[in-house]
């Protein structure tokens, strides 16, 4: 019998910037493997959830398409370069416009997808993502949270693209780790309350401590 | 990191414990649990809601006067005897203490161990390590997709499926009757344990009280009623407004009864409403929701559905049309939990174990004997394992007249108990649940064995002691028992 369950689409757009290197992006490989774990453990994330992992430092690329929780491979990440989070977007754009299932006569289309965006600093493809960045919020086709990590990330920027921007102070592993925990727990929650309220918009758990939401 | 801390209760006794990072969180509430993990404390993600002092009236009344699980002597439900109330206790898991400092929060029993996860639960060793101590929710067990990674000693089979929708249809006519709406059933409110047929209705905080304002719960998708998620738009206390309640239970518990027994939502079929996902899913659930084997309208029908509500037999099929075509979007016409636990209970006396080795439902309903095909696997049982008991009851007043009190198919080592054998019995939490005689397959021979009945008597009208038997031929008829109430059984096999 075919499945009528609705996948969740996740994409995850990391910055592997010269900055991160060392402590911060171990603790993204380590934050990665935790949001694995989570989702895994959680029945309706492992049903609905996909993941994909779009990473970004001169260049963006996405380094694991849109895939199901239990065929996902753990990505390598590694830091060093610029700062292409316009590039990231572009790429975003294109894979939500061949990964994300619309609505068929046969087939139930995918659920909107969420979009977390964690970066350390600021584009350095300044005019890119600028152009980008209004392409995203003219697409509405997502749901996107940034998250800007560490006292050099410039929130501004992060504001073209969405609404939903936090910050956090550190780049230390407990924060990293707090921050996907997050995360995870909304993915879960997403994946539980999505078909409860139509046109609302879609309710995550309040940010770990220490995370201020940017107004 | 984790830190001892200590929370006072309302009657001022202190308890511990234990503080985590990132600790469980629900939807309403988040939860830590005790230093030796026998009670968990939990807090509510908005502290705010609990200043409200209908929330507080609520969970006071639900820990009290209106509480299954502690007898009416020790200030619980009124007339719940320490029998029931032991009984119950296994079935809920009841609030037991209101925390006021830190804060506002409320004490639950922690559930029994065969609720969580064991160590190797699926077959993929790093899956089962992520689930390891995770709470059994039912959609593991439901959902074709997450059943595949399961180990097959987790999943129960179709009887086990059956027994544990007869304890929900229970717990939930047990909250009915007090006047109580649980308001919030799903796949997360309801643990299961396929293993042993069991499941414990949690979240109970919620729950609608009579004469309180009603919670502000909206329920969990895939579970909330129609006729709720189509008022949904329009305001909270708007008259049009329809909020949970036990007629809305009553759908949430027939979605999960249906996806226990046939592993599958009766709601979800290929029907689709809109391109936009939010709004089709809205339509599919809500105003439009259509049965998949609605067997008027086949717009929503899956295709190759190969196991229906047929083949539960007539009782359930009955009660699933009422559940899911009549009362969809007619609250009044849903079957009441009542109605359920029967129509379970009488089907569970029809199931007949499957003899095919590999079938993976191992039980089915043998509804008609005449075509005993297991719809699981197609195996055609053989004639002569087919015993059926027709049991009749006499009426009051009228020596001699007998009319029909239900039919029990029997298999090797099946126990027989108080109620297959008197009139005045129903298996709920009162029930004497020793058995009193069972039947076995001895040198190719079907034996009714009495094992504590008094009065039991054979088709030749002599009287068969305990320890003796009576042998289930075709046409014979016996009684039960000659005492008062005592059934008379009339035995069809082989046919």
């Amino acid at each position: 019998m075919a499945d009528f369950t609705r996948r969740l689409p996740v994409y995850l757009l990391l910055d592997c910037s010269g900055s991160m290197m060392g402590e911060p992006i171990e603790a993204v490989r380590q934050g990665v493997k935790a949001l694995l774990s989570e989702l895994r453990g959680d029945p309706q994330a492992l049903e609905t959830a996909y993941l994909s992992v779009i990473t970004f430092d001169s260049q963006a690329r996405q380094i694991i398409p849109l895939t199901e929780l239990m065929s996902f491979k753990e990505p390598e990440i590694n830091a060093g370069g610029a700062t292409a989070l316009g590039g990231a977007l572009n790429v975003l754009i294109d894979c939500v416009n061949s990964e994300v299932r619309k609505s068929t006569e046969t087939q139930k289309g995918d659920w909107r997808p969420l979009v977390f965006i964690l970066t350390d600093g600021s584009p350095t493809d300044v005019e890119t993502f600028r152009e980008a960045a209004q392409r995203i919020k003219g697409m509405k086709a997502a749901n996107i949270i940034a998250c800007a990590a560490g006292s050099n990330a410039n929130t501004s920027y992060l504001k073209e693209i969405t609404e939903s921007v936090l910050m956090m102070n550190t780049l230390s592993a407990g924060d990293m780790a707090q921050f996907f925990a997050w995360v995870s727990g909304s993915i879960k929650m997403s994946s539980k309350t999505l078909d409860a309220k139509p046109g609302a918009p879609i309710e995550l758990p309040p940010p770990p401590q220490g995370f201020v939401v940017v107004p | 990191m984790s830190q001892i801390a200590e929370a006072t209760l309302m009657d001022g006794r202190k308890i511990q414990y234990v503080i985590k990072d990132n600790p469980p969180r629900g939807g309403m509430k988040y939860t830590y649990f005790a230093p030796d993990k026998s009670y968990v404390v939990q807090f509510f993600n908005n502290p705010e809601v609990t200043n409200d002092p209908n929330l507080r009236k609520r969970i006071e009344a639900i820990i009290g006067k209106y509480n299954p699980t502690l007898s009416e002597a020790s200030g619980g439900a009124k007339g719940n005897t320490e029998g029931m109330a032991k009984y119950f206790s296994s079935k809920f898991c009841w609030p037991t203490a209101i925390v006021t400092q830190p804060e506002f929060g409320i004490v639950c029993p922690a559930y029994p161990s065969n609720y969580f996860f064991p160590e190797n639960a699926t077959i993929i060793p790093e899956l089962s390590k992520d689930l390891k101590g995770k709470d059994k929710k039912s959609n593991w067990f439901t959902s074709g997709k997450l059943r595949r990674f399961l180990n097959p000693n987790e999943l129960g089979d179709f009887r086990s499926m059956l027994q544990m929708s007869i304890s929900l249809a229970r717990s939930i006519r047990r909250m009915h009757q007090a006047g109580l709406a649980h308001s919030d059933l799903s796949c997360n409110n309801v643990l299961v344990d396929p293993t042993t047929g069991s499941c414990v209705v949690i979240d109970i905080d919620s729950l609608v009280v009579p004469g309180v304002y009603p919670p502000e719960v909206i329920g969990t998708g895939g579970y909330i009623a129609p006729e709720v998620l189509e008022t949904l738009p329009l305001p909270f206390g708007d008259p049009q407004r329809k909020l949970p309640c036990a007629s809305t239970d009553l759908h949430s518990m027939a979605v999960l009864i249906y996806e226990y027994l046939l592993l599958r939502h009766p709601l979800r079929g290929p029907k689709s409403y809109s391109e936009d996902p939010n709004l089709d899913d809205f339509l599919c659930m809500g105003p439009k929701a259509l049965f998949i084997e609605d067997p008027k309208d086949q717009s929503n029908r899956p295709r190759g559905l190969e196991v229906t509500i047929k083949d539960l037999g007539p009782e359930l099929e009955k009660l699933f049309i009422r559940a899911f075509v009549d009362g969809l979007h007619n609250p009044n016409e849903r079957p009441t939990a009542l109605e359920w636990e029967k129509a379970l209970v009488k089907t569970w006396d029809l199931l007949h174990p499957c003899e095919n080795p590999n079938c993976g439902a191992k039980w089915f309903v043998l509804h008609d004997p005449s075509n005993p095909v297991c719809p699981f696997c197609g195996h055609r049982a053989k004639k002569e394992n087919i015993v059926r008991l027709h049991l009749k009851s006499q009426v009051r007043g009228r020596q001699g007249q007998w009319i029909p009190a239900g039919e029990i198919n029997v298999y090797h080592n099946m126990p027989l108990f108080r109620w297959h054998l008197f009139s005045n019995c129903f298996p709920d939490e009162k029930a004497d649940r020793s058995m009193l005689a069972y039947v076995v397959k001895y040198q190719g021979q079907w034996l009714l064995v009495n094992h504590d009945v008094r009065g039991m008597t054979s088709p030749g009208g002599s009287l068969v002691p305990t320890g003796q038997a009576v042998l289930l031929k075709d046409g014979a008829v016996f009684r039960a028992s000659t005492e008062d109430k005592g059934l008379l059984i009339e035995v069809t096999s082989g046919r």
